[in-house]
Protein backbone atom coordinates (compact mmCIF):
# COMPACT_ATOMS: atom_id res chain seq x y z
CA UNK A 1 0.00 0.00 0.00
CA UNK A 2 1.19 3.58 -0.35
CA UNK A 3 1.47 5.53 3.27
CA UNK A 4 1.02 9.10 3.45
CA UNK A 5 2.40 10.95 6.51
CA UNK A 6 1.73 15.27 6.82
CA UNK A 7 4.19 17.35 8.11
CA UNK A 8 2.20 20.84 8.19
CA UNK A 9 -1.55 21.80 8.79
CA UNK A 10 -2.06 22.47 5.61
CA UNK A 11 -1.07 19.26 4.31
CA UNK A 12 -2.69 17.40 6.84
CA UNK A 13 -6.02 18.88 6.17
CA UNK A 14 -5.16 18.38 2.29
CA UNK A 15 -4.97 14.85 3.30
CA UNK A 16 -8.36 14.57 4.96
CA UNK A 17 -9.68 16.09 2.04
CA UNK A 18 -8.79 13.79 -0.09
CA UNK A 19 -9.57 10.70 2.16
CA UNK A 20 -13.29 12.03 2.42
CA UNK A 21 -13.28 12.10 -1.23
CA UNK A 22 -11.95 8.82 -2.20
CA UNK A 23 -13.03 6.75 0.07
CA UNK A 24 -12.75 3.41 -1.77
CA UNK A 25 -9.26 4.27 -2.35
CA UNK A 26 -8.22 4.94 1.45
CA UNK A 27 -7.33 1.88 3.36
CA UNK A 28 -6.55 2.89 6.66
CA UNK A 29 -6.97 6.55 7.93
CA UNK A 30 -4.49 7.43 11.00
CA UNK A 31 -4.39 11.00 12.22
CA UNK A 32 -2.16 13.24 10.04
CA UNK A 33 -1.19 9.93 7.74
CA UNK A 34 -3.32 7.15 5.67
CA UNK A 35 -2.65 4.17 3.87
CA UNK A 36 -3.79 4.32 0.56
CA UNK A 37 -4.47 1.43 -2.15
CA UNK A 38 -1.96 0.23 -4.35
CA UNK A 39 -3.92 1.61 -7.77
CA UNK A 40 -2.97 3.74 -9.88
CA UNK A 41 -5.41 6.14 -8.11
CA UNK A 42 -3.92 5.88 -5.00
CA UNK A 43 -0.46 6.77 -6.40
CA UNK A 44 -2.63 9.96 -8.61
CA UNK A 45 -3.84 11.31 -4.93
CA UNK A 46 -0.19 10.75 -3.19
CA UNK A 47 1.65 12.43 -5.88
CA UNK A 48 -0.98 15.06 -5.70
CA UNK A 49 -0.52 15.83 -2.64
CA UNK A 50 2.90 15.82 -2.79
CA UNK A 51 3.07 18.84 -5.64
CA UNK A 52 1.27 20.71 -3.50
CA UNK A 53 2.74 20.65 -0.55
CA UNK A 54 6.07 19.50 -1.41
CA UNK A 55 8.12 18.16 1.50
CA UNK A 56 5.53 18.21 3.95
CA UNK A 57 4.00 15.16 2.25
CA UNK A 58 6.43 11.99 2.58
CA UNK A 59 4.91 9.06 0.32
CA UNK A 60 6.40 5.54 1.22
CA UNK A 61 5.30 2.29 -0.55
CA UNK A 62 4.64 -0.58 1.68
CA UNK A 63 4.40 -4.15 1.75
CA UNK A 64 2.52 -6.55 4.21
CA UNK A 65 4.79 -8.65 6.80
CA UNK A 66 4.56 -12.60 6.17
CA UNK A 67 6.87 -13.24 9.62
CA UNK A 68 6.56 -17.11 8.34
CA UNK A 69 8.39 -15.95 4.98
CA UNK A 70 10.21 -12.55 6.18
CA UNK A 71 11.41 -13.13 9.72
CA UNK A 72 14.00 -15.33 10.94
CA UNK A 73 12.52 -18.22 12.82
CA UNK A 74 14.34 -17.42 16.34
CA UNK A 75 13.37 -14.10 15.90
CA UNK A 76 9.70 -15.45 16.06
CA UNK A 77 10.73 -17.64 19.00
CA UNK A 78 12.07 -14.87 20.74
CA UNK A 79 8.93 -12.63 20.89
CA UNK A 80 6.49 -15.08 21.38
CA UNK A 81 9.08 -16.43 24.37
CA UNK A 82 9.20 -13.06 25.79
CA UNK A 83 5.59 -12.07 25.68
CA UNK A 84 5.05 -15.30 27.29
CA UNK A 85 7.76 -14.66 30.19
CA UNK A 86 7.02 -14.58 33.83
CA UNK A 87 8.02 -11.56 35.27
CA UNK A 88 6.54 -8.49 33.06
CA UNK A 89 8.73 -6.62 34.55
CA UNK A 90 11.85 -7.89 33.29
CA UNK A 91 13.20 -5.84 30.26
CA UNK A 92 13.71 -7.83 26.91
CA UNK A 93 17.86 -7.68 27.29
CA UNK A 94 17.88 -9.38 30.51
CA UNK A 95 15.27 -11.95 29.60
CA UNK A 96 17.41 -12.71 26.29
CA UNK A 97 21.37 -13.30 28.25
CA UNK A 98 21.68 -16.95 28.95
CA UNK A 99 19.37 -18.31 26.88
CA UNK A 100 19.68 -18.88 23.18
CA UNK A 101 17.23 -15.87 22.48
CA UNK A 102 19.30 -13.09 20.72
CA UNK A 103 20.20 -10.35 22.47
CA UNK A 104 19.17 -6.74 21.66
CA UNK A 105 22.22 -5.58 20.11
CA UNK A 106 22.30 -8.55 17.73
CA UNK A 107 18.25 -7.77 16.64
CA UNK A 108 19.46 -4.22 15.73
CA UNK A 109 22.88 -5.45 13.71
CA UNK A 110 20.77 -7.87 11.89
CA UNK A 111 19.09 -7.31 8.66
CA UNK A 112 15.07 -8.10 7.85
CA UNK B 1 -15.58 60.90 14.82
CA UNK B 2 -15.44 62.42 11.68
CA UNK B 3 -17.39 60.99 8.49
CA UNK B 4 -16.68 63.19 5.13
CA UNK B 5 -19.11 61.77 2.15
CA UNK B 6 -20.66 63.64 -0.83
CA UNK B 7 -18.98 66.83 0.35
CA UNK B 8 -21.08 66.54 3.79
CA UNK B 9 -19.23 66.66 7.14
CA UNK B 10 -20.83 64.05 9.36
CA UNK B 11 -19.96 64.59 13.36
CA UNK B 12 -20.60 62.55 16.37
CA UNK B 13 -20.13 59.06 17.97
CA UNK B 14 -23.46 58.06 15.91
CA UNK B 15 -23.06 59.00 12.28
CA UNK B 16 -25.83 58.34 9.63
CA UNK B 17 -25.37 57.42 6.28
CA UNK B 18 -28.13 55.96 5.12
CA UNK B 19 -29.17 58.26 2.88
CA UNK B 20 -25.95 58.27 1.08
CA UNK B 21 -24.93 56.28 -2.00
CA UNK B 22 -22.46 54.56 -0.74
CA UNK B 23 -22.03 51.22 0.02
CA UNK B 24 -22.16 49.49 3.75
CA UNK B 25 -18.74 47.75 2.36
CA UNK B 26 -17.53 51.26 1.63
CA UNK B 27 -17.93 52.46 4.65
CA UNK B 28 -15.80 49.47 6.00
CA UNK B 29 -13.26 50.25 3.98
CA UNK B 30 -13.09 54.01 5.24
CA UNK B 31 -13.15 53.06 8.39
CA UNK B 32 -9.62 50.88 8.38
CA UNK B 33 -8.24 53.05 5.76
CA UNK B 34 -5.99 56.36 6.04
CA UNK B 35 -7.78 58.17 3.57
CA UNK B 36 -10.67 58.61 1.38
CA UNK B 37 -12.56 55.58 -0.01
CA UNK B 38 -14.60 56.41 -3.25
CA UNK B 39 -15.35 59.88 -1.96
CA UNK B 40 -15.56 58.62 1.87
CA UNK B 41 -13.82 59.25 4.76
CA UNK B 42 -13.57 58.35 8.41
CA UNK B 43 -11.80 59.84 10.81
CA UNK B 44 -11.60 57.96 13.79
CA UNK B 45 -9.22 56.17 16.53
CA UNK B 46 -7.95 53.14 14.97
CA UNK B 47 -9.84 49.96 14.45
CA UNK B 48 -8.69 47.50 17.09
CA UNK B 49 -9.38 44.12 18.47
CA UNK B 50 -13.28 43.92 17.93
CA UNK B 51 -12.89 44.93 14.32
CA UNK B 52 -10.83 42.38 13.56
CA UNK B 53 -13.26 39.95 13.99
CA UNK B 54 -16.62 42.40 13.62
CA UNK B 55 -16.22 45.54 11.94
CA UNK B 56 -19.74 45.38 10.27
CA UNK B 57 -23.15 44.39 11.81
CA UNK B 58 -25.14 43.52 8.87
CA UNK B 59 -28.49 40.88 8.05
CA UNK B 60 -26.88 37.88 8.00
CA UNK B 61 -22.93 38.24 9.87
CA UNK B 62 -21.30 35.68 9.05
CA UNK B 63 -19.09 35.83 12.15
CA UNK B 64 -18.65 33.22 15.09
CA UNK B 65 -19.71 34.04 18.69
CA UNK B 66 -17.31 32.82 20.26
CA UNK B 67 -14.72 34.83 18.25
CA UNK B 68 -16.22 37.86 18.16
CA UNK B 69 -17.30 37.80 21.73
CA UNK B 70 -13.31 37.03 22.57
CA UNK B 71 -12.43 39.88 20.42
CA UNK B 72 -15.03 42.37 22.28
CA UNK B 73 -13.24 41.12 25.36
CA UNK B 74 -10.01 42.81 23.78
CA UNK B 75 -10.93 45.17 22.90
CA UNK B 76 -11.72 46.42 26.94
CA UNK B 77 -8.23 45.30 27.60
CA UNK B 78 -8.88 41.71 29.09
CA UNK B 79 -6.45 39.25 28.84
CA UNK B 80 -6.79 35.35 28.50
CA UNK B 81 -4.83 33.63 30.86
CA UNK B 82 -3.45 31.51 27.84
CA UNK B 83 -1.68 34.79 26.67
CA UNK B 84 1.32 33.89 28.26
CA UNK B 85 1.72 30.67 26.81
CA UNK B 86 0.40 31.48 23.37
CA UNK B 87 2.69 34.68 22.83
CA UNK B 88 5.25 32.11 23.88
CA UNK B 89 4.26 29.31 21.48
CA UNK B 90 3.90 31.87 18.67
CA UNK B 91 7.53 32.93 18.71
CA UNK B 92 8.96 29.38 18.95
CA UNK B 93 7.08 28.24 15.86
CA UNK B 94 8.49 31.83 14.37
CA UNK B 95 11.49 30.98 15.19
CA UNK B 96 11.64 26.96 14.26
CA UNK B 97 12.78 25.98 10.43
CA UNK B 98 12.64 23.26 8.79
CA UNK B 99 15.32 22.03 6.29
CA UNK B 100 13.65 20.95 2.66
CA UNK B 101 13.50 17.77 1.99
CA UNK B 102 13.14 17.61 -1.58
CA UNK B 103 14.81 13.79 -3.25
CA UNK B 104 12.51 13.85 -6.17
CA UNK B 105 15.82 14.72 -8.55
CA UNK B 106 17.95 11.60 -6.57
CA UNK B 107 14.34 9.12 -7.29
CA UNK B 108 14.40 9.80 -10.67
CA UNK B 109 18.13 9.72 -11.10
CA UNK B 110 18.09 6.16 -9.25
CA UNK B 111 15.01 4.84 -11.32
CA UNK B 112 16.56 5.80 -14.57
CA UNK B 113 20.13 3.99 -13.47
CA UNK B 114 17.47 1.10 -12.66
CA UNK B 115 16.15 0.90 -16.27
CA UNK B 116 19.22 1.25 -18.23
CA UNK B 117 20.50 -1.51 -16.32
CA UNK B 118 17.39 -4.05 -17.15
CA UNK B 119 17.59 -2.72 -20.71
CA UNK B 120 21.46 -3.77 -20.93
CA UNK B 121 20.78 -6.76 -18.98
CA UNK B 122 18.13 -8.39 -21.52
CA UNK B 123 20.33 -7.14 -24.19
CA UNK B 124 23.51 -9.06 -22.65
CA UNK B 125 21.12 -12.05 -22.55
CA UNK B 126 20.24 -11.48 -26.22
CA UNK B 127 23.87 -11.31 -27.31
CA UNK B 128 24.66 -14.55 -25.12
CA UNK B 129 22.07 -16.50 -27.06
CA UNK B 130 23.23 -15.08 -30.71
CA UNK B 131 26.85 -16.01 -29.72
CA UNK B 132 25.94 -19.50 -28.50
CA UNK B 133 23.13 -19.73 -31.86
CA UNK B 134 26.07 -18.96 -33.90
CA UNK B 135 29.12 -21.08 -32.50
CA UNK B 136 26.49 -24.08 -32.57
CA UNK B 137 25.92 -23.32 -36.20
CA UNK B 138 29.45 -23.11 -36.74
CA UNK B 139 29.37 -19.65 -38.01
CA UNK B 140 31.65 -16.73 -37.71
CA UNK B 141 30.49 -15.39 -34.08
CA UNK B 142 33.38 -12.66 -34.00
CA UNK B 143 31.31 -10.13 -34.50
CA UNK B 144 28.65 -11.00 -32.48
CA UNK B 145 31.35 -11.53 -29.29
CA UNK B 146 32.72 -8.26 -29.94
CA UNK B 147 29.17 -6.65 -29.24
CA UNK B 148 28.63 -9.11 -25.81
CA UNK B 149 32.14 -7.69 -24.91
CA UNK B 150 30.76 -4.16 -25.04
CA UNK B 151 27.36 -4.90 -23.64
CA UNK B 152 28.63 -6.78 -20.89
CA UNK B 153 30.94 -3.57 -20.11
CA UNK B 154 28.09 -1.10 -20.64
CA UNK B 155 26.24 -3.45 -18.15
CA UNK B 156 28.73 -3.39 -15.37
CA UNK B 157 29.22 0.31 -15.65
CA UNK B 158 25.32 0.62 -15.24
CA UNK B 159 25.03 -1.61 -12.22
CA UNK B 160 27.57 0.55 -10.68
CA UNK B 161 25.74 3.80 -10.85
CA UNK B 162 22.57 2.18 -9.99
CA UNK B 163 24.44 0.94 -6.96
CA UNK B 164 25.85 4.29 -6.60
CA UNK B 165 22.57 5.87 -7.23
CA UNK B 166 20.42 3.58 -4.48
CA UNK B 167 23.32 4.65 -1.76
CA UNK B 168 23.31 8.45 -2.24
CA UNK B 169 19.30 8.10 -2.27
CA UNK B 170 19.71 5.78 1.35
CA UNK B 171 21.79 8.68 2.80
CA UNK B 172 19.67 11.06 1.65
CA UNK B 173 16.65 9.49 2.91
CA UNK B 174 18.13 9.51 6.25
CA UNK B 175 18.90 12.95 6.27
CA UNK B 176 15.36 13.76 5.18
CA UNK B 177 14.00 12.19 7.84
CA UNK B 178 15.90 14.37 10.58
CA UNK B 179 14.53 17.34 8.33
CA UNK B 180 10.72 15.57 8.99
CA UNK B 181 11.51 15.40 12.55
CA UNK B 182 11.95 18.85 12.34
CA UNK B 183 8.72 19.16 10.47
CA UNK B 184 6.82 17.01 12.80
CA UNK B 185 8.03 19.86 15.92
CA UNK B 186 6.51 22.53 13.51
CA UNK B 187 4.00 20.45 13.29
CA UNK B 188 3.28 20.45 17.17
CA UNK B 189 3.95 23.54 17.72
CA UNK B 190 1.22 24.72 15.40
CA UNK B 191 -1.32 22.63 16.92
CA UNK B 192 0.06 23.73 20.17
CA UNK B 193 -0.91 27.81 18.75
CA UNK B 194 -3.75 27.19 17.41
CA UNK B 195 -5.36 24.91 20.58
CA UNK B 196 -4.11 27.77 23.02
CA UNK B 197 -5.61 30.59 20.45
CA UNK B 198 -9.02 28.04 20.44
CA UNK B 199 -8.59 28.23 24.46
CA UNK B 200 -7.69 31.88 24.94
CA UNK B 201 -11.05 32.67 22.60
CA UNK B 202 -12.93 30.50 25.23
CA UNK B 203 -12.08 31.91 28.15
CA UNK B 204 -12.69 35.35 27.06
CA UNK B 205 -15.89 34.79 25.37
CA UNK B 206 -16.99 32.89 28.55
CA UNK B 207 -16.20 35.67 30.75
CA UNK B 208 -18.34 37.72 29.09
CA UNK B 209 -20.86 35.53 28.66
CA UNK B 210 -23.51 36.67 31.25
CA UNK B 211 -23.02 40.52 29.95
CA UNK B 212 -23.58 39.45 26.96
CA UNK B 213 -26.73 38.05 27.89
CA UNK B 214 -28.03 41.08 29.24
CA UNK B 215 -26.86 43.16 26.26
CA UNK B 216 -28.93 40.90 24.12
CA UNK B 217 -31.98 41.72 26.17
CA UNK B 218 -30.80 45.33 25.65
CA UNK B 219 -30.83 45.53 21.58
CA UNK B 220 -33.36 45.73 19.39
CA UNK B 221 -34.11 42.09 17.85
CA UNK B 222 -34.76 38.85 18.68
CA UNK B 223 -32.30 36.64 20.50
CA UNK B 224 -31.96 33.94 23.17
CA UNK B 225 -27.93 33.68 24.71
CA UNK B 226 -28.28 30.74 26.36
CA UNK B 227 -25.96 29.83 28.86
CA UNK B 228 -22.70 29.67 26.72
CA UNK B 229 -21.75 31.14 23.30
CA UNK B 230 -22.95 27.61 21.63
CA UNK B 231 -26.12 28.27 23.16
CA UNK B 232 -27.28 31.33 21.29
CA UNK B 233 -30.40 30.89 19.47
CA UNK B 234 -32.26 33.39 17.24
CA UNK B 235 -30.90 36.15 14.53
CA UNK B 236 -27.38 36.60 14.58
CA UNK B 237 -27.54 39.97 13.35
CA UNK B 238 -29.18 40.21 16.92
CA UNK B 239 -26.16 38.86 18.24
CA UNK B 240 -23.26 40.66 16.79
CA UNK B 241 -24.83 44.01 17.81
CA UNK B 242 -24.90 42.61 21.73
CA UNK B 243 -20.98 42.25 21.03
CA UNK B 244 -21.09 45.60 19.92
CA UNK B 245 -22.60 46.85 23.15
CA UNK B 246 -20.68 44.69 25.56
CA UNK B 247 -17.38 45.28 23.40
CA UNK B 248 -15.37 48.92 23.87
CA UNK B 249 -14.12 49.76 20.02
CA UNK B 250 -12.36 53.10 19.59
CA UNK B 251 -13.39 52.98 16.02
CA UNK B 252 -17.07 53.10 14.71
CA UNK B 253 -18.79 49.82 13.78
CA UNK B 254 -20.87 49.81 10.82
CA UNK B 255 -24.33 48.88 11.08
CA UNK B 256 -26.21 48.22 8.10
CA UNK B 257 -29.48 46.34 9.78
CA UNK B 258 -32.54 48.36 9.98
CA UNK B 259 -32.91 48.47 13.89
CA UNK B 260 -32.46 52.10 14.93
CA UNK B 261 -34.58 55.12 14.32
CA UNK B 262 -31.43 57.20 14.20
CA UNK B 263 -27.72 56.81 14.74
CA UNK B 264 -27.54 58.56 18.11
CA UNK B 265 -29.78 56.14 19.42
CA UNK B 266 -27.98 53.14 17.90
CA UNK B 267 -24.41 54.74 19.65
CA UNK B 268 -26.43 54.96 22.92
CA UNK B 269 -28.21 51.87 22.57
CA UNK B 270 -24.80 49.73 21.18
CA UNK B 271 -22.44 52.11 23.97
CA UNK B 272 -20.15 52.16 20.52
CA UNK B 273 -19.67 54.75 18.12
CA UNK B 274 -21.41 53.86 14.58
CA UNK B 275 -22.03 54.17 11.17
CA UNK B 276 -25.14 53.34 10.14
CA UNK B 277 -25.44 52.49 6.77
CA UNK B 278 -27.67 51.23 4.04
CA UNK B 279 -28.57 47.66 4.05
CA UNK B 280 -26.91 45.63 1.30
CA UNK B 281 -29.67 44.77 -0.37
CA UNK B 282 -30.79 48.37 -0.91
CA UNK B 283 -27.46 49.04 -2.85
CA UNK B 284 -27.67 50.55 -5.83
CA UNK B 285 -27.60 47.77 -9.15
Amino acid sequence: MLLVVTYSREARTSLRNACRSHEATVARRLGRAALLEETCLGAFLALRLREKHGGDVQVERTAPLNEYADVPADVRAAAAAYEARDAPSTPYGKFASGTEHPSPAALRDREL
Amino acid sequence: MRVVVDGRTLTGRGVDLRDATVPPGTVVEAVFADGPVDGVRVRSPPPGPLHDELAHVEPSPAVSLRGALAAAARSRGERAPEREALVEARTALAAHEVPTVDLAAERRRTAEAGGRERELSERVAGLRGRVQALREAGLDASEAEAELREAVRALSEAETERVAAEQRLDSLRAAASEARDARRRRLALQDRVSNLERAARRSLAERLYAEFRAAVAAVPGEGDAGGAPGEYEGDPATAALAVVRVASPAAPVVVSVDRFDDAATAARRLDAPVVLARSPADATP
